[in-house]
């Protein structure tokens, strides 16, 4: 035995040295790159072919992609599809930026627009005459992707706010939809209390771009930037009144809690065990492709208020086209995003993939959204979003660590659910930690407005 | 001094021979964990509110590590992966020793059937397995949750005081058949005359397993204890599988989940460099830790 030890120990050693090394190339990043833009990029010459890498992964898409290399042989774009946004599309763009294979064009949510700027990782796209294009967008998506006076990204959709509910549950119970968040409480308790296995809605502590549209909606305005300052308001009473209401569905049980767009909330929503859900335009999608079986019993009602009367609603989502550092052919890459989000071809099979509300400026009357859905027992349900899509604070701004709030504000919502805290305190603790964290990269910050 | 020159030349040899292993360690081991060593050294700085004004890197001393080790949820992350390997890598090598003995046994039948059905998981890539066992924790979707809650029994294998055994339970699928596999290599190592000389001395089944088999086992053990060790602490795949599904893991559950998503969903690259360098250093005093403690009792067994 004490022969064969020392052998194996030096083997061990071997193992545990490999190891931490794989480890660490594992979690080792890149440099950063120069602030310097490189010289402008001339369009290709007629007749030269150009490929271009565009990584996306909305709904429908693949067909736009396919009608537009129908119709443009010169440029033929090679669309690859990526896990959405935060479920790890970003770490694969951020990945490719610091490695310096970055594709020409990809999908890039408003809210993280700041943070590529940030790293470096988007062309200014008004170089190269971005800025005619403007007239063709709704006006606040298009600021959206404009930072000190340049275009960085093409709007592509937004997700106004509504209430969609089971009509057909609604009414065997009598319960009117919720017009106000007080009724929206009232009508929790009832629902729960007609059917002790159903509730109203999921609370989903693990999905603060939610939570943060609740609170866009009750008037919060989180960050605000002047100069080279950023203001960092996000425990305003505003918020709070939100965090508050929503602990309080909790400390009674007429909500639930478990994660959504996750198999279990699914199986909810197709057995009628979640009866309502505060949502996008684009949840419509998400619901007909998940709960086919439910069609024809869902309705859709506007937002609830917080005020009688009121007639406010929120943003949740929305989606630029951008075009990234590194790009090849940045002309071409720049005519393709506009075609992609303004073309009526374009716009349709996208909207028939379920994209969202259109950025377009004339995406809406006379496109498929303008029709009534047999899922939704007939309703033209769109009005409600087109009446909300008016209705939405426009002055909305994000930071370029967005992402850091949303898991700060996550980790402490699901303390509260293990019952560690209350999401007010949550929403406390992510002010503190958002403002460390503009710190930490270096940028000036101020609290309040 | 005419020695000198003849005792050059031949010192060149082995330079020759040991060159491509110098090489290859220089590339693949060297130069990484250099690489992340000077990463967490580092760190951006921005000019303008957007950093439009560009960024440039600077150096910023022990500030990474500074900030990792103030960061109450990586601390507990940290706290969080001691207690599993605490629980796990016992559970895990009785476990795989007990399948071994069992497997090896004199009786066992279906030898070869049960190796490789032990083996099967491992086969299985980490993140399907634990697709496949979220299925199985997710109340509603799971056959499992809702059998037990027709028996009259609730359970919340995704609930904060049970996700991280409910983890421990897909690790010890996945592995438990490696290790199996490891120590049964080393039980055939053992000469049949042992076996039979301890026959003759009367020995029975369980004391040839007691005073022949296990102390014969002991470096393989060690190989599979300091290879679960080192697993524990860099439980990764697991975590964010079945982050979607459960309330209670948040972003920073493991060191390992911290540091991917400091590095790829915060872009604070350093930082995160300077947390994969604490989890390696944490990785090797437990695992040389581990190896000393052992080498010392066998010095005095």
């Amino acid at each position: 035995m004490s022969r064969t030890t020392p052998r194996h120990r030096s083997r061990g050693a071997l193992a545990v040295t490999l190891a931490a090394a794989a480890l660490m190339i594992s979690a080792c990043g890149g440099s950063t790159g120069s602030k310097d833009d490189p010289a402008l990029q001339e369009p290709a010459k007629p007749g030269q072919k150009v490929d271009l890498r565009f990584w996306s992964w909305v709904p429908g898409v693949d067909k736009a992609v396919d009608k537009w290399n129908a119709t443009h042989p010169d440029i033929h774009v090679k669309l690859e599809k990526i896990p959405a946004g935060s479920s790890g599309g970003y770490a694969k763009m951020r990945a490719a930026l610091k490695s310096g294979n970055a594709p020409d064009l990809a999908q890039v949510e408003y809210q993280e627009i700041p943070s590529f700027l940030l790293e470096n990782g988007l062309v200014n796209l008004s170089q190269y005459g971005a800025d005619k294009d403007r007239s063709k967008f709704v006006d606040w998506q298009w600021q959206q992707g404009v930072f000190d006076k340049s275009v960085y990204a093409i709007p592509q959709a937004s997700g106004p706010m509504g209430l969609f509910y089971r009509a057909d549950l609604y009414k065997k119970w009598g319960i009117e939809p919720p017009a106000t968040w007080e009724e929206f409480a009232q009508a929790a308790q009832k629902i729960h209390d007609a059917d002790p296995k159903a509730y109203i809605s999921t609370f989903p502590a693990g999905n603060s771009a939610w939570f943060t549209a609740l609170a866009w909606q009750a008037g919060a305005k989180w960050f605000g930037v002047n100069g080279d300052t950023w203001s960092v308001n996000i425990d305003s009473p505003q918020t709070l009144k939100v965090a508050a209401f929503w602990d309080d569905l909790r400390g009674k049980k007429v909500i639930k809690t478990e994660p959504d767009f996750a198999n279990g909330w699914y199986k909810d929503l197709q057995s009628g065990a979640i009866t309502s859900w505060v949502s996008a335009q684009w949840g419509d999608a998400i619901i007909s492709g998940n709960a086919p079986k439910t069609s024809g019993k869902w309705a859709v009602a506007p937002m609830p208020q917080w005020t009688k009367g009121a007639n406010v609603s929120a943003n949740w989502g929305g989606s630029s086209t951008a075009v990234l550092k590194g790009a090849k052919h940045i002309p071409e890459a720049l005519k393709f995003a506009e075609w992609l989000n303004t073309d009526p071809a374009s716009v349709d099979l996208l909207l028939q993939g379920g994209y969202g509300w259109p950025a377009a400026a004339d995406g809406y009357e006379g496109t498929s959204l303008d029709k009534p859905s047999p899922f939704f027992a007939g309703q033209k349900y769109n009005e409600v979003f087109a009446e909300a899509d008016k209705n939405i604070d426009n002055s909305w701004k994000w930071i370029p660590t967005i992402d850091a709030t949303y898991q700060h504000l996550n980790d402490g919502f699901q303390a509260a659910l293990a019952g560690k805290g209350s999401f007010v305190s949550a929403v406390k603790q992510a002010q503190k930690q958002t403002v460390e964290d503009l710190k930490k990269k270096g940028l000036k910050v101020s609290t309040g407005q | 001094m005419p020695t000198r020159a003849p005792r050059r030349r031949r010192n060149l040899a082995p330079v020759v021979f040991v060159a491509p292993f110098l090489l290859l360690f220089l590339l693949t081991f060297a130069l990484p964990i250099g690489y992340a060593v000077y990463q967490s050294v580092m760190d951006v700085e921005h000019t303008g509110a957007l950093g439009l004004g560009g960024s440039h890197t600077v150096f910023a001393g022990l500030r990474n590590y500074s900030d990792a080790l103030s960061d109450h949820a990586f601390v507990r992350s940290i706290g969080r992966v001691l207690l599993f390997a605490a629980v796990q890598v016992p559970v895990m090598v009785a476990l795989s020793a007990g399948l071994a003995l069992l497997l090896d046994s004199a009786s066992a039948r279906g030898v070869r059937f049960f190796r490789a059905a032990f083996f099967l998981p491992y086969g299985v890539p980490g993140v399907i397995a634990s697709i496949l066992w979220g299925f199985l924790y997710v109340p509603g979707v799971s056959p499992l949750v809702d059998g037990m809650r027709h028996l009259g029994v609730s359970v919340d294998l995704l609930g904060g005081d049970t996700v991280l055994w409910s983890i421990a339970n897909i690790v010890t699928w996945e592995f438990a058949g490696y290790n199996v596999l490891v120590l049964v290599a080393q039980l055939r190592t053992i000469p049949a005359e042992l076996y039979e000389a301890a026959r003759i001395d009367g020995a029975s089944a369980w004391m040839t397993v007691r005073h022949v088999k296990l102390p014969l086992l002991r470096p393989a053990l060690i190989l599979t204890t300091v290879f679960t060790i080192i697993g524990t602490l860099q439980l990764f795949a697991e975590p964010l599988v079945l982050k979607p599904v459960s309330s209670s893991i948040d972003s920073a559950y493991t060191p390992n989940l911290s540091a991917y998503n400091e590095a790829f969903t915060n872009d604070n690259y350093h930082l995160a460099a300077a947390e994969a360098v604490l989890l390696a250093l944490a990785a090797f005093v437990l695992s040389f830790g581990f190896l000393r403690l052992i080498n010392k009792r066998g010095g005095d067994a």
